[in-house]
């Protein structure tokens, strides 16, 4: 009689943004099956948003995910720029970025510590972890918190900022807030280094070592960053956002309400802040280049773990890079907050790197309304890629306790720190 | 309330924001010792969907027949539902285009392509289960947490706020969105609580925290001003349904808005 094999399952992992599970199932040669199911309800943005007024289709689109709204709508927003044929003054942009870079911050903080850390200690909860971590719980709230509060200050809010409008922004923060926020970033480089040391020791499983095609965006003026104009590949191939269909097919997949991304027709690819270390890694500058340089052998581009570690790099990097980009802005004071924007007929792309990886808006623009959406979010390019690796983890695995293969596959999938939510959006075939 | 309070947090469909604005609260760490953490999917691995709870925070709106059966279970566990947010309220962003049919947003998104679960328009938590409280907000203010939370704690019961966000924008002094810039602000007819955020911004409400109740005058007052700064009826209503889709009286109320205003 033949064995039988019962589906190891997670129905719902645990820190992750949104609901989704894991389904292994293992036949009499090994494994056979491994699905992420997406069970997360579909929610229609691109169509929901077409015919609607372009303000408000942007006050809409950034509620796609709260752990990376302000990447939504610093998105979308530069995408309909685009297609209305405006583009922000210097200083608008680099206030812009700084907005960005607190969502990177807070997310990356959020995600280190509160999601990520909680395996490596034993803990099942962030919050049990006060008692014996109060450092580390410390540098996680100190951060999270700069985050926070450089969206409220630019964002008018840390979640769905809606202070970003065509043109500008709604209101500037004074002068002394800006130097505030300068001060408090100067302070947090320290953490933001303890943070990357910590990482640094953790275990990073060779179980799922092996090639990895990264795409990332190339940054704009060749300074380690969030915006660029093309899409960079790591067998060396790049091509301009405008061209993302040419390159990348979406398709839907029975088990999830999210659809899966491939590069060339099949290939899965990953996204995130361990693409554009790979991929840009001669932009950097300042202390998070001295570490990138210390600490190549762990940042490797074989392993979907090193997106942890590269993340804690960020930490630093953005850190350093939000301070340039205030004094950018301070030397220009005072700045007027919105140019007069004229909604003309058009249509606009724009690539940005979100804190998990590229985000794609292509807007059409008529008569004031949105005529067409396309979005592609981080975790719908990434997905493909999450399932080999859970995969790889399972098949030198399925012999082991199901708890353990839980545990370890769960571990893989919150390395990509998923955005589960963000990805069930979805796009027009 | 007596001993540990038993508290769990359950994501429906939604952005999870309501949820990630409540552990990004510090405050979150002086209520542990007071509470149990039951269900939180987002912050603990060992959480139980079906296990009784004291008050039981629902965020996102209700979009998969899954999803009606885990309402209908935390409902049966629970002896406080606290509907949290835009989506549990109102259905949510989602909603947006309510009146057209699932069959077409799914042909506009997914084309022929197929998937195993089941899936329905996006509705508010009431629809299937009865609410004991409403915590509002897109995502809610981290005050409105607070003030749910230690009502509670203190066996006591939240009020809800039942004047619009214009009366704080007036307290705080900024200039009116509406009257000045001509803009679409919904804030005479939103509920109030949020310190007219966006208005302190220079930016027009959306109406995040859904409509106040209706019979009153502050809808005759907007329909004025709507009129007099020539925003149609249409485009009211459409920014109306952006948070208020699943609101049974919003044709109605927009209708009160133009009564008697000659377009």
């Amino acid at each position: 009689m033949k064995n039988l094999y019962l589906p190891i399952t997670v129905d719902h992992i645990a820190r992750v943004e949104g609901k989704g599970g894991v389904e292994i199932v293992v036949g009499d040669e090994g494994v056979k099956e491994v699905k992420l199911n997406i069970i997360e309800g579909p929610r229609f943005f691109e169509a929901i948003t077409v015919g609607k007024k372009l303000d408000e289709a942007l006050a809409v689109y950034p509620r796609i995910c709260s752990f990376c709204s302000a990447a939504h709508k610093l998105t979308a927003v530069e995408a309909a720029e685009k297609a209305i044929g405006f583009t922000p003054r210097e200083e608008i942009q680099a206030l812009r970025e700084v907005l960005y870079i607190g969502d990177m911050i807070e997310s990356h903080a959020l995600h280190l510590y509160l999601l990520v850390l909680p395996d490596y200690l034993g803990y099942s909860n962030p919050l049990k972890m006060v008692n014996e971590y109060k450092k580390e719980i410390g540098i996680a709230l100190d951060l999270k918190n700069l985050g926070s509060w450089m969206m409220d200050e630019l964002g008018a809010r840390a979640i769905h900022q809606e202070n970003v409008v065509l043109g500008g922004f709604g209101k500037l923060p004074d002068k002394a807030t800006l130097e505030t926020m300068k001060k408090r970033l100067q302070e947090a480089l320290p953490k933001a280094e303890y943070t990357f040391e910590l990482f640094s020791k953790l275990e990073q499983y060779e179980e799922v070592e092996g090639p990895i095609i990264h795409m990332a965006v190339k940054p704009r003026g060749d300074v380690y960053g969030i915006y660029g104009d093309y899409i960079k590949v790591s067998d060396g191939f790049e091509f301009p956002v405008e061209d993302y269909k040419k390159h990348i097919v979406e398709k839907v997949v029975e088990h999830s309400f999210a659809k899966h991304s491939f590069y060339k027709g099949e290939k899965p690819f990953m996204v995130g802040a361990l693409p554009r270390l790979v991929n840009n890694a001669e932009t950097l500058y300042g202390r998070a280049k001295e570490l990138y340089e210390s600490h190549r052998d762990l940042l490797r581009p074989t392993n979907p773990f090193a997106n942890n570690l590269a993340q804690a790099l960020e930490l630093v990097y953005f850190t350093e890079r939000a301070i340039d980009l205030i004094d950018e802005a301070l030397a220009k004071w005072p700045i007027a907050p919105r140019d007069r924007v004229e909604v003309k007929d058009g249509f606009g792309v724009s690539a940005t790197e979100a804190p998990r990886g590229i985000v794609t808006y292509a807007l059409e623009v008529k008569d004031g309304r949105v005529a067409y959406a396309d979005i592609i979010t981080p975790t719908a390019y990434n997905f493909a890629m999450m399932e080999v690796h859970v995969r790889m983890m399972a098949e030198k695995h399925y012999n082991d306790d199901p708890e353990r293969l839980k545990y370890l596959t769960e571990m893989v999938v919150r390395a990509y720190d998923p955005c589960i939510s963000c990805s069930v959006h979805v796009a027009r075939l | 309330m007596e001993g540990k309070v038993r508290i769990g947090f359950y994501a429906l469909t939604s952005c999870y924001g309501c949820q990630l604005q409540l552990a990004m609260m510090d405050e979150l760490l002086q209520l542990l010792p007071h509470a149990e953490i039951v269900c939180w999917f987002m912050l603990e691995r060992d959480s139980y969907e079906d296990e009784p709870v004291d008050i039981a925070f629902i965020e996102g709106s209700v979009s998969t027949e899954e999803e009606v059966e885990l309402v209908k279970k935390i409902r049966e566990n629970a002896k406080i539902v606290v509907a949290v947010g835009s989506c549990a309220i109102h259905g949510g962003v989602q909603s947006w285009e309510k009146d057209k049919s699932l069959e077409e947003l799914w042909k506009t998104v997914y084309g022929d392509g197929k998937v195993k679960f089941e899936p329905k328009m996006a509705e508010p938590v009431e629809n299937y289960i009865k609410v004991d409280y409403r915590i509002y907000g897109c995502p809610p203010e981290k005050k409105d947490f607070l003030y749910a939370l230690g009502t509670f704690l203190v066996g006591s019961w939240p009020e809800d706020i039942d004047y619009p966000v214009c009366v704080e924008c007036r307290l705080k002094g900024h200039p009116c969105v509406l009257i000045e810039k001509g803009e679409p602000c919904l804030g005479p007819i939103t509920r109030a609580g949020c310190d007219a955020r966006c208005p302190g911004f220079g930016v027009a409400c959306i109406g995040c925290r859904g409509a106040i109740g209706y019979d009153v005058a502050w809808f005759d007052s907007l329909a004025r001003t709507f009129k007099e700064k020539g925003i149609s009826k249409e485009d009211i209503l459409q920014r109306m349904k952006m948070f208020n889709a699943h609101n049974p009286k919003l044709e109605e109320m927009v209708e009160k808005i133009f009564q008697g205003v000659e377009e």
